[in-house]
């Protein structure tokens, strides 16, 4: 999978290896700013509360 | 590898080396050793390498829960905790209505550190509890006879309640409003009802500090299960019960003593139970006697 990822990846290595550090955080932002805010609520870790 | 054999490896590497053309050769060579992978093999490192990846995700996740939270709800408590200052400063009614989510009271523990402070939010909606504290709907307001409930957070979001095991009976937790502190003193825990007025109840920092139990009736009275320290099931939400553990009603509003009582889940990272602690009013200090919290620590003896 990676190394497919790799291989596609257009340019000389330096350029694959800026374009693949951009990819990454941007999953890495998408995760932190979208996808766990949106799945932490349904998740009971948080629950602190008694039933009332 | 041997030792000897080892020690001879150096030169051969550096002879490697400086001829750039045999290192290459090495290389060439080297490649093909490894036999081509089929269907099935491409198939395992792709499944290996998907499950390598959710596992990072899972620590990410982790991450996030645990310090990202933090600085989410760190932005949003300062918003609310200046707003609140706000309000306190243009508005002087005395019953400032209750809006969900919104802020109306500060929480200082002064045993955590003359600087913890937190605002107390109405509502114990996951908005609210990522602001700071949330009061429950509908139990007493600070000062007032009946238990004043609060939930927290004890890991991520601010983790307001991290450190509540760490409470002990006659701790105080200080509740201001925009006209008052209100001081109340964890109750006694469970091991230290019996013999509490001659034992730990004697001790000047437990002043006003009563197990609160009717010694002429069996078992002690409607405040028999009520502890310093309690942890129970989710589902027990007579905890903030105006009289804790006891049936609304027990007890008509004139006779209540008035409680506060903080809940955070139990044990730590788990949401399987909930720590209890409850504490009594012991005294109510106008802002007019303390202007703020920092005079009042020393009014009444400093954080320790």
């Amino acid at each position: 999978m990676y190394g497919w990822l790799w291989r596609h990846l257009p340019g000389p290595f330096a350029a694959k290896l800026v374009i693949a550090i951009v990819l990454v955080l941007g999953i890495v932002a998408l995760l932190m700013f979208v996808v766990f805010p949106w799945l932490d609520p349904l998740l009971p870790f948080n629950d602190v509360s008694v039933d009332n | 590898m041997t030792g000897p054999g080892f020690g001879d490896q150096p030169t051969e590497v550096f002879a490697a080396v400086g001829d750039s053309a045999a290192a290459g050769d090495t290389a060439v060579r080297e490649k093909p050793a490894l036999a081509p992978l089929g269907k099935g093999g491409v198939a395992i490192r792709t499944a290996g390498e998907v499950f390598i990846t959710l596992g990072v995700v899972v620590l990410l996740f982790m991450v996030y829960e645990v310090w990202v939270t933090d600085l989410f709800s760190a932005e949003k408590q300062s918003v609310a905790s200046d707003q609140l200052d706000g309000d306190w400063a243009k508005d002087r009614t005395l019953h400032p209505e209750l809006v969900d989510g919104k802020a109306f009271a500060r929480i200082h523990i002064p045993s955590f550190g003359a600087d913890f402070n937190f605002t107390v939010q109405e509502g114990t909606g996951e908005n609210a509890l990522a602001v700071g504290p949330g009061h429950y709907k509908g139990t007493a307001l600070p000062g007032e006879p009946g238990n004043f409930g609060i939930a927290g957070h004890r890991v991520g979001k601010g983790a307001p309640f991290n450190d509540l095991d760490n409470l002990s009976s006659c701790d105080e937790i200080v509740i201001e409003t925009q006209t008052d502190f209100y001081l109340y003193k964890v109750l006694p825990y469970d091991d230290e009802i019996d013999g509490w007025s001659s034992g730990k109840g004697a001790e000047p920092a437990c002043k006003g500090v009563s197990t609160l139990r009717d010694s002429s009736v069996a078992g002690g009275g409607p405040y028999e299960k009520t502890f310093g320290r309690k942890v129970v099931l989710p589902s027990q939400g007579d905890a903030v019960n105006p009289v804790p553990y006891q049936p609304a009603g027990v007890l008509p509003k004139a006779q209540q003593a008035a409680l506060l009582t903080l809940t955070t889940c139990h044990p730590q990272f788990s949401a399987k139970q909930r720590l209890i602690i409850t504490s009594v009013l012991t005294q109510q200090v106008p802002k007019s006697q303390a202007k703020d919290y920092p005079t009042l620590l020393t009014k009444i003896g400093g954080a320790s």
